[in-house]
């Protein structure tokens, strides 16, 4: 297993794809983080509070929601670009057992998951207390609460990159994975969530995205203001139960697949 | 003992059989050409051989077993499949880099195998932007990473320039003259005839011939041409005598199935002048179209 992930990671490493979506992660988070905190406490409807209390504050701090659904794409896309650049046969080549080669690349796309996260709470966190130094207020929010959200943003973003890989690894259509993502995120849990508010915490994006402390939109996938975010412990694990049981459902389906 | 056994291989995709009841054995130390015209089912048996497809039916087998449970796989087996590629974003080196820490070779085979098969300086370029010659020599150096003594190659003078193919048909014979058992699929004889010791055609899955190329060529038939007076009562002769016959022109002939001793005897008994007589030995290329176009007839 040990050789199986030292490959994986070395694939990942020796193309440009991870530090395109590191980017990505970071520049998303930045844009968001950016754009709320510049107009803080200003008329406009879209306006969050003024970063001076604790709901403003809290608000940019928690603008890394595109950051996990960002690292949930770069799950997907190490699975399934497998099969879009046909290097499966090489990789299935020199390891045979089809299940630990998932098990690797969904063990090492979760640590390449926490340094998104990791990046993604430093520039929300850095953007929020810098206009709040900026503007010469007193930071509203407890330090402990900033390092739960920042916690909540790394967890997450590992365990979405982790059920990722899974995905990828049930559909194999690189493009189809991706929009899955994407409709899940957007779509199937607006809806979801939007009509059964009590089961909304348990739907994994919004799951994660409570964890990591996002209330509102600002562009990203809205959580019911009415939902109680999960225990963090229960929330970890409801995203950890779904990156295993997509895995296993890929393993006994299309991991199976001959590679012809 | 075989190294390489295929025993009853049958896969079939939907309600189509690849390949159907395949049974061949590769002898250690034996260049074995696998060929076929394309959709004959060569790649389909190399990748159940691989363990990458799952046969419906039969096995195959590396040294006794599967190759999933080969131990040391790198260093037994080294593979080129079609229909595989590289990542386009990962240099030369780094794909090799990643190949030898997946097969657990040590990181300095690579310059190794990069400079054997003369890409060096192609080593810091992308897989993207090679030439196809390039990507065939790429897939080779891969497959030598272990220095593995089984190679198993599939087409891999597709897509090759006349020099491309001359390298790769030099580079074979040497892999055989190393003492390694190399099986190398191809649709086109010409392409290994001067490669191989023995071969293995396929037809639309099935085995149509196992045997050497000298057994392959004495299997071929030989047709006399013949010019002569009264070809008709020739014709008639030859036939009646167990020959097949075809009457090409008035005054000539095509005759299989006769020697020209026989053929020259029975004109002089009737008395029949002939003016040209001449055979006509088919190619190895002539041999395998045949195998293939018969079992075609006949499906």
């Amino acid at each position: 297993m040990i050789k199986a992930m030292r490959t994986e990671l070395l694939k990942i490493r020796t193309t440009r794809l991870p530090m395109g979506f590191l980017a990505l992660a970071v520049g998303l988070t930045a844009l968001v983080a950016g754009i709320e905190s510049a107009g803080a406490g200003g008329a406009s409807s879209m306006a969050i509070p003024s970063l001076s209390t604790a709901g403003g504050l809290r608000d940019v701090l928690a603008s890394t929601g595109f950051a996990l659904l960002v690292a949930a794409v770069f799950g997907a896309t190490v699975s399934s670009g497998e099969f879009r650049h046909q290097t499966a046969t090489d990789t299935y080549l020199d390891e045979p057992d089809r299940v630990r080669v998932l098990i690797a690349k969904s063990v090492v796309a979760a640590g390449v998951g926490l340094v998104f996260g990791l990046a993604a709470a430093a520039t929300a966190i850095g953007i929020g207390l810098g206009f709040v130094v900026a503007k010469g207020y007193e930071v509203a929010v407890p330090g402990a609460t900033i390092g739960r959200f920042a916690a909540g943003t790394i967890v997450a973003s590992g365990l979405l990159a982790a059920t990722g890989v899974g995905l990828g690894s049930l559909i194999r259509t690189q493009t189809a994975a991706i929009i899955a993502v994407f409709a899940w995120g957007f779509v199937v849990e607006q809806i979801v969530g939007g009509l059964f508010t009590s089961i909304a915490p348990y739907l994994p994006y919004t799951a994660a995205a409570m964890m990591a402390g996002v209330t509102s939109g600002g562009g990203m996938p809205q959580v019911p203001s009415e939902a109680s975010p999960l225990p963090f412990g229960a929330a970890a694990g409801l995203l950890a139960g779904l990156s295993v049981v997509i895995s296993a459902l890929a393993a006994r389906t299309s991991v199976r697949r001959d590679v012809s | 003992m075989p190294l390489i056994e295929v025993r009853g291989l049958t896969k079939r995709f939907g309600g189509v059989a690849a390949v159907e009841d395949l049974s061949f054995a590769v002898e250690p130390g034996t260049v074995t050409g696998l060929l076929g015209p394309n959709g004959a089912g060569k790649t389909t048996t190399l990748r159940m051989l691989l363990g990458l497809v799952e046969p419906t039916v039969g096995v195959a087998t590396i040294d006794r077993m599967p190759y999933r449970d080969l131990a040391n796989r790198s260093h037994r087996v080294g593979a080129v499949l079609e229909n595989a590629s590289f990542h386009p974003g990962r240099t030369v080196r780094d794909h090799l880099r990643v190949r030898a820490r997946g097969g657990g070779v040590g990181p300095t085979r690579v310059d190794a195998v990069t400079d054997l098969l003369g890409l060096a300086e192609a080593a810091d370029h992308l897989t993207g932007s090679l030439s196809l010659g390039e990507r065939q020599r790429l897939g080779l150096a891969a497959a030598l990473l272990g220095d593995p003594e089984i190679l198993i190659l599939d087409e891999p003078a597709n897509g090759l320039d006349p020099e491309g193919v001359r390298w790769l048909r030099t580079f074979l014979r040497g892999l055989g003259q190393d003492g390694r058992t190399v099986l190398v699929s191809s649709h086109n004889l010409s392409e290994v005839a001067q490669t191989v010791d023995g071969v293995v055609v396929l037809d639309r899955g099935r085995l149509v011939a196992r045997s050497s190329l000298e057994e392959l060529m004495a299997g071929g038939r030989e047709t006399v041409r013949v010019r002569a007076a009264r070809a008709e009562e020739l014709r008639d002769a030859l036939e009646a005598d167990g020959g097949r016959v075809r009457l090409v022109a008035d005054d000539r002939l095509e005759i299989g199935g006769l020697s020209v001793e026989r053929i020259g005897t029975l004109a002089g008994e009737l008395s029949i002048p002939l003016f040209e007589i001449s055979t006509e030995t088919p190619s190895l290329e002539d041999v395998f179209l045949r195998l293939t176009a018969r079992q075609e007839a006949t499906s």
